[in-house]
């Protein structure tokens, strides 16, 4: 299990030193909420903030999300787990963010949790990788030797499904949405200005939250992810009707690893799927 | 009455549009169901619009491209390759009948070619029967 309590005191130790240093203008992490099971994020931006960080198995929001927000060339520190290096990473290679400006505080970390249902959270809503990809500081002991089960298994279900009762279920789950847009805002990868959703010219879909709305707004946005959704399962933990959506970004990723031989986030030499090609791509993707 | 299904179908302006007019010229027989938008490119294709064509009626959308490396643009259709290929795993994993969806290379000769892909595809949706699930036009 994690020591959480030697992650937090490192995470605090290291903010306060490249604060102190002036390495770094904003050191991204976590900081208390209004309980323990609700922790916010955080942007500590002097030493003093430094003290309000902290780290427990509730802290699970991608910090990936809010690099985008500042401008290009500052120096940000940001407190990443596994599937948030893959989300820096990701965002690398779309030159977002440039590598040198940022240090990442790479938490190896088994046993977080899901603040609404208080789950432990596996690979089965997201990547279930431990150890961050890419790091300059370790907080804490890698993890290994454990069991790694594919974050593809959970799609067996619903893959087996006919083609009616899966257009029935995803038409229920989706119905359901609400139209607050909480998964774009929890998304690293969302960062389009304006959203495709909010443009009026031309206006891609409806803007009521009802079914043909609904569809063509997630149907449009996991075709976005795609080979970009490095799966850290935010977007369905921030739904406030609990719409999995992890579950079809992952059948999109899944795809994208078969059809292209390479997965979102592992490489900042790679580029992203869907703006490359191959000459050699065989033409039975397309059946 | 039989069923007449509605199809989409968009075609680039250099090869799989100029092979419908050879077609034409031709006098080449094949269903009047297809109603072809021009594009300039098979990469100018969004997914948005297929996924907008089913919800506006279209019973099947058919997407005519050059043929690989024939691109007037050099690389247009190797990108729309990938990217339609993705539309295609979506629209299946949603549900969708995956016959509804096609992707074709035609090039501006083959006029045979079209005439073929267009009877060939209309007889298929014609089997599917009408496209219910994300049709709001009802």
């Amino acid at each position: 299990m994690t020591d959480f309590k030697k992650i937090e005191e490192n995470l605090k130790k290291e903010a306060k030193r490249l604060l102190e240093a002036g390495e770094v203008a904003v050191v991204l992490a976590y900081a208390k909420g209004f309980d323990e099971k609700h922790p916010m994020p955080f942007a500590a931006k002097c030493v003093e903030d430094a003290d309000h960080l902290v780290f427990n198995e509730y802290c699970t929001y991608n910090m990936a999300r809010y690099l985008v927000r500042y401008p290009k060339g500052t120096k940000i520190a940001i407190a990443v787990k596994a599937a948030d290096s893959r989300a820096v990473i990701q965002l690398i290679q779309e030159e977002k963010v440039k590598r040198e400006d940022l240090i990442l505080l790479g938490i190896p970390v088994k046993g977080m949790k899901n603040g609404k249902t208080g789950e432990e959270i596996d690979s089965k809503t997201t990547c279930g990788m431990y150890n961050p990809i890419l790091h300059d500081i370790l907080l804490g002991e890698e993890i290994h030797g454990q069991k790694i089960t594919s974050p593809y298994d959970v799609l067996a279900e619903y893959e087996a499904m006919d083609q009616d009762a899966r257009w029935t279920f995803w038409k229920n789950e989706l119905d359901k949405c609400i139209r607050c847009y909480a998964c774009r805002k929890a998304c690293p990868m969302c960062y389009c200005d304006p959203c495709f959703i909010d443009q009026l010219k031309p206006k891609w879909a409806d803007k009521a939250p009802q079914s043909p709305g609904n569809m063509m707004y997630h149907l449009t946005r996991f075709h976005h992810l795609a080979g970009r959704c490095i799966d850290c399962g935010e977007c369905s933990r921030a739904c406030p009707v609990d719409i999995p959506l992890y579950l079809f970004h992952k059948k999109v990723a899944k795809e994208c690893e078969e059809m292209f031989n390479q997965a979102a986030g592992m490489r900042i030499e790679d580029k992203p799927v869907l703006v490359d090609f191959r000459v050699e791509d065989s033409d039975k993707i397309l059946e | 009455m039989s069923f007449e299904p509605k199809i989409l179908g968009i075609a680039c302006n250099w090869c799989t549009y100029t092979g419908a007019d050879l077609a034409g010229t031709t006098r080449l027989q094949y269903p009047q169901n297809l109603r072809v938008v021009r594009v300039m490119c098979s990469s100018r294709i969004n997914p948005s619009f297929i996924f907008r064509a089913l919800q506006m009626g279209a019973d099947g959308v058919l997407v005519g491209g050059c043929h690989p490396g024939d691109c007037h643009y050099n690389t247009g259709n190797l990108y729309a390759r990938r990217r339609l290929a993705v539309t295609k795993k979506i629209l299946e994993f949603a549900g969708m009948e995956p016959g509804r969806f096609r992707v074709e290379w035609i090039s501006a000769s083959e006029g045979n070619r079209f005439a073929e892909v267009v009877t060939e595809f209309t007889e298929q949706i014609k089997n599917l029967g009408p496209q219910t699930k994300m049709n709001i036009q009802e």
